[in-house]
């Protein structure tokens, strides 16, 4: 008798999520931060 | 003018690196949550481990090449390993963020608790919080060479923690998982899995590498900006 796996799907969608928010929000910071740092260079 | 020039190539260079590392990012996504099977006794909150053990590398690759920079600059006084250094510890606290958060929402339902004190997650905290001084000792200086210098010491400190970190598992056998990758013997996962980790390794690591590029040539263009209205 195979029992089914656990149904915790909740916990993996709110990791995938968190990642996604620090990883993209940090990308979107730095691109906001590179772009003022190149047209001040200018 | 031509540090400048250079300074604008190495930012451009960071940008591209990271948007291509992002879009592999969005496939990691995709591959670990459509392609990769659901494990029989933890359920789909193993899926987890594709993004936190490879935001955990990343991390600790960050805080090793801190340390290592920091020694070169000691060793040749270039200031421009000093700003790496910096690009590298700032790129290596977000990822610490990433194996923090994402570490304890696996730990909830596999071990029924947030959060242990047990010796791998208290080192790791250790190190975060090490970097954490690190960059506010950063702010905190105004000399420029001071500040190099001194925040080159605490660098090598946390790279010195890092294999310490990684050993724990072993060290003080805890509630934490031993690696499945990286460890002595060859991986002990299925291939669809171990596919999926790998590329999801490979994809952190660029992401790892375009985002401290940038922020180097950020650091190197407010350098350049600084000695142009100097000069």
């Amino acid at each position: 008798m195979q029992g089914s796996p656990p149904a915790n799907e909740g916990y993996m969608i709110a990791a995938y999520v968190v990642t996604a928010v620090i990883v993209f929000g940090y990308a979107l910071s730095l691109l906001a931060r590179a772009r003022k740092a190149l047209r001040d260079s200018k | 003018m031509g540090s400048l020039e250079s300074a604008r190539a190495t930012t451009r260079r960071g940008m591209t690196i990271s948007a291509v590392a992002l879009l592999g990012l969005v496939a990691v996504y995709v591959m670990a949550l459509q392609f990769t099977p659901i494990e029989r006794f933890q359920g789909a909150a193993q899926k987890i481990f594709y993004v936190h053990v490879p935001a955990a590398w990343s991390a600790l690759l960050a805080f090793s090449i801190v340390g290592i920079v920091s020694i070169l600059f000691l060793w040749l006084k270039d200031e421009r390993l000093d700003r790496f250094a910096a690009a590298s510890a700032e790129v290596g606290l977000m990822f610490s963020c990433v194996m923090l958060t994402t570490g304890p929402i696996w730990g909830k339902p596999i071990w029924g608790v947030w959060w242990q004190w047990e010796p791998r997650l208290t080192f790791t905290l250790f190190l975060f919080f090490l970097f954490i001084g690190y960059r506010t000792l950063r702010s905190a200086l105004q000399d420029p060479a001071e500040r190099a210098r001194f925040s080159a010491v605490v660098g090598i400190m946390g790279m010195l923690l890092v294999p310490f970190v990684h050993l724990t598992v072993y060290l003080f056998p805890g509630i934490h998982p031993l690696p499945v990758v990286l460890k002595p013997s060859s991986p002990s996962l299925p291939p669809e899995m171990l596919r999926t980790l790998l590329t999801s390794f490979l994809v952190f690591t660029v992401l790892s590498l375009g985002f401290t590029i940038t922020r180097y040539g950020m650091a190197l263009l407010a350098d350049a900006e600084e000695a142009r209205h100097a000069g």
